[in-house]
């Protein structure tokens, strides 16, 4: 805060032009790395047993190969725990250089940790180079006040995966997926009744959200809800969108076809064959084919959206941000992180973690994912959906933890705890805005 | 022929100023460690409960008063984990003191062999790591494929959701925290029974006392400081031992069923990175167990029998 504030203010604007010429003006990161350096990289993947870890570390490697002078450091960190992660370190002075954060806490990265902009450490010319050919509404989620703090990197929409099989056997066609609420309530009741397995689950309430609201709030934007009014000052869950979206997932709950549970079981029973419908990360993806393989049928459909209105997917997932600010260690971290997101990183991401590629050129390129795409189609409907993302509203200020969690308790006590859908969220939207800063 | 040795005033009097400091000195990195670890951060959360903050050096903390006391006591879930923690104290009484008093007796007079046995068999949940056996018992509590269930539905029961229940989560978890708990009150209680001089028993047996007799009139009050002991730790820090299945199994739900104050206090801190609203919720703690633990403490040297 104090640095953007220093930097916005014009006195000391011409103060600091006038005194040195260079700061205010020029690029902070040096132009090329001469010399040996060594780079912490904070990423969150590597602390994930399976696909994800192992997909990073050979990222990392194939560029510390490309980049002889430059050593990555990964360090794994929960997810859940990056933000506070980073912080401690600050505060123990042990500053990382590079981060993969997850988008909700960009407004506090960049307002809080000293996050660097990328149009201040590297010439516009080279920023405009590496961006072309990325998804423009990629780029912008990492944008604040028109600066570019964080770099799209891992990136994924909500998508419907169905167990093609039990379709099948409760009389449903699997090439028809539902397509909007009510064919999915309609498809899990036939599937609980005829098979006995579970009909719908999602990252979306109670256990399932596992702590995050950004699946949640595509469903509520593909009704016209929202979390968050559009100047950021007010929260909106007793919104009457809102509000009849939630009460749309109760009646789901109520006529017995979505269960309360933990994430990971219910990833879980859909792996084991016993779940008719998920709706999830798409960043799922190569977990649950690896193992459906041999055992079932796994398809993917697009986000069901409200009625004929096509959904609103948000996306979720992280982007790169540099911390440093050693102008050597700032054109390290850049080097990385154009290499992460370039064709060759994307490739590696898509195909074997399962994120999108934010460079839609390379899907049809046999050279990098052509071939890929064609064995695994399951990554098109991914792809479609991402002309209707919008972005997932990071609640603003110090409590923004404290608020996505008032929301989502709300939430879970509407749709799985049998409260009044209106009564909650509206008491919830009171206590929350207390949180918003002032 | 012995020689005295008279040293000088100077070094006399040192000495016996060393000598007075002595106690001191030794007493120091024992008193070091207890204020840096214990009673700073106790002040320094007393403190931070009064602020708005999130723990970055970067970000001033703002000074709030007693708003974050109003704050978490307006939280629902607050009051529900207050009720909850005294559920936990209640649930586990009966097995982390109740139950191994049972086992300890009974199996004093086995033969040496097998009672070993059965104390080891009773000990090992002890030595498994919690996170370890918090993992398996989820698997062997699923509802879809979990053997619990599965010998349920054997039996004719329909499958218990147990953990993603909101009744029977915080039961379960209790389950979970005493099972692990029984080997260390046991061993305490077997280590407490056995000191019982055994010539009491054998005179009480000579007068005709029956084995429900002895129990009544020799053993139990011979072991009432035991007990009373492990009641009091139980009360005071039993909510605290189930965090750890809290964490990996339920995080605190379903519908905030499972949280107590020790992980709500947690959430507060490291959830949701508001360290005003955890500290307020552990100087609460602190006044709330501070309390308690005084009434206990008299209780206990009230109603202690002592041998001697």
């Amino acid at each position: 805060m104090l640095r953007r504030t220093l930097l916005g203010g014009l006195p000391a604007l011409m103060l600091s032009a006038a005194l040195l010429p260079h700061t205010a003006m020029a690029q902070t990161a040096a132009p090329s790395v001469d010399a040996p350096v060594t780079i912490s990289f904070y990423n969150y993947n590597l602390a994930s047993a399976g696909l994800g870890g192992e997909a990073t570390r050979k990222l990392i490697a194939e560029f510390m190969e490309a980049n002889p002078n430059i050593i990555v450091e990964g360090v794994a960190v929960g997810s859940q725990d990056m933000a506070s992660r980073l912080q401690a370190d600050m505060a123990a002075n042990r500053i990382p250089d590079v981060a993969q954060v997850v988008f909700d806490s960009l407004a506090f990265v960049a307002d809080n940790l000293g996050a660097v902009a990328l149009e201040d450490a590297i010439p516009a010319d080279e920023l405009a180079a590496h961006f072309e050919g990325m998804i423009p509404a990629g780029l912008n989620l990492g944008r604040l006040d028109d600066k570019t703090y964080a770099l799209a990197y891992t990136f994924s929409t909500p998508v419907l995966f169905y167990n093609a099989d039990l379709f099948v056997e409760a009389g449903l066609d699997p090439d028809n997926p539902p397509r909007n609420w009510q064919e999915v309530r309609d498809a899990a009741a036939a599937i609980a009744e005829t098979t006995g397995a579970g009909g719908f689950n999602g990252s979306l309430a109670g256990g399932g959200a596992a702590g995050f609201d950004w699946a949640l709030q595509g469903v509520l934007l593909s009704n016209g809800g929202g979390v968050l009014s559009d100047d950021r000052a007010t929260l909106t869950f007793d919104d009457p969108a809102t509000i009849e979206a939630v009460q749309m997932l109760r009646d789901l709950h109520e006529a017995g076809i979505y269960e309360n549970m933990p994430s990971e079981v219910m990833i879980e029973q859909m792996n084991s064959g016993r779940m008719g419908m998920l709706l999830t990360t798409s960043a799922q993806q190569n977990t649950l084919i690896r193992a459906a393989e041999g055992q079932y049928d796994l398809r993917v459909a697009a986000m069901p959206g409200f009625g004929d209105r096509a959904a609103v997917p948000t996306n979720s997932g992280s982007g790169l941000v540099i911390l440093s600010e050693d102008p050597v260690k700032q054109r390290a971290a850049f080097e990385l992180m154009k290499f992460l997101t370039s064709e060759r990183g994307y490739t590696i991401i898509t195909s074997e973690i399962g994120y999108l590629p934010l460079r839609p050129s390379i899907v049809d390129d046999p050279a990098y994912l052509a071939d890929w795409v064609e064995a695994n189609p399951l990554v098109r409907p991914n792809l479609a959906q991402l002309e209707r993302m919008q972005p997932w509203a990071a609640y603003p200020g110090q409590s923004y933890r404290q608020i996505a969690r008032i929301f989502l308790d709300a939430v879970e006590l509407a749709v799985f705890g049998g409260a009044d859908v209106e009564q909650t969220l509206t008491a919830a939207q009171s206590q929350a805005q207390s949180l918003m800063p002032r | 022929m012995t020689s005295t040795f008279t040293p000088s005033a100077a070094p006399r009097l040192a000495r016996r100023g060393i000598a007075r400091l002595a106690p001191w000195l030794f007493l120091l990195p024992a008193a070091l460690t207890f204020v840096v670890w214990v009673y700073w951060p106790l002040l320094d959360a007393f403190r931070l409960s009064f602020y708005e903050w999130n723990m970055l050096p970067r970000s001033e903390p703002r000074f709030v008063g007693m708003e974050n006391y109003a704050n978490i006591f307006e939280l629902s879930k607050f009051s529900q984990a207050l009720k909850n923690t005294v559920i936990y104290i209640v649930g586990l009484l009966p097995i982390a003191v109740l139950i191994p008093l049972a086992i300890a007796i009974y199996t004093q007079d086995l033969p040496e062999r097998s009672r070993n046995i059965y104390r080891a068999i009773i000990f090992v949940p002890m030595i498994i790591a919690p996170v370890v056996a918090a993992a398996v018992w989820r698997w062997l509590l699923d509802p879809s494929y979990g053997l619990v269930n599965n010998w349920l539905g054997a039996l004719g029961f329909e499958p218990v959701r147990f953990l993603f229940d909101a009744d029977t989560a915080i039961w379960t978890i209790i389950f979970i925290t005493g099972w692990k708990l029984i080997g260390f009150s046991t061993l305490i209680l077997s280590a407490a029974n056995a000191n019982i001089n055994p010539s009491l028993i054998e005179a009480a047996r000579m007068d005709g006392a029956s084995n429900w007799q002895i129990i009544r009139d020799i053993r139990l009050p011979l072991l009432s400081s035991t007990i009373l002991f492990l009641t009091m730790i139980t009360i005071l820090l039993g909510a605290q031992w189930s965090f750890a299945y809290i964490v990996v199994l339920t995080q605190g739900g379903p519908l905030g069923s499972t949280t107590n104050i020790f992980h709500i206090l947690w959430d507060f801190g490291f959830s949701s990175l508001s360290v005003g609203w955890s500290s307020a919720a552990a100087i609460i703690l602190v006044l709330g167990f501070g309390a308690l633990a005084f009434v206990l403490l008299r209780l206990v040297d009230r109603y202690s029998f002592h041998d001697n």
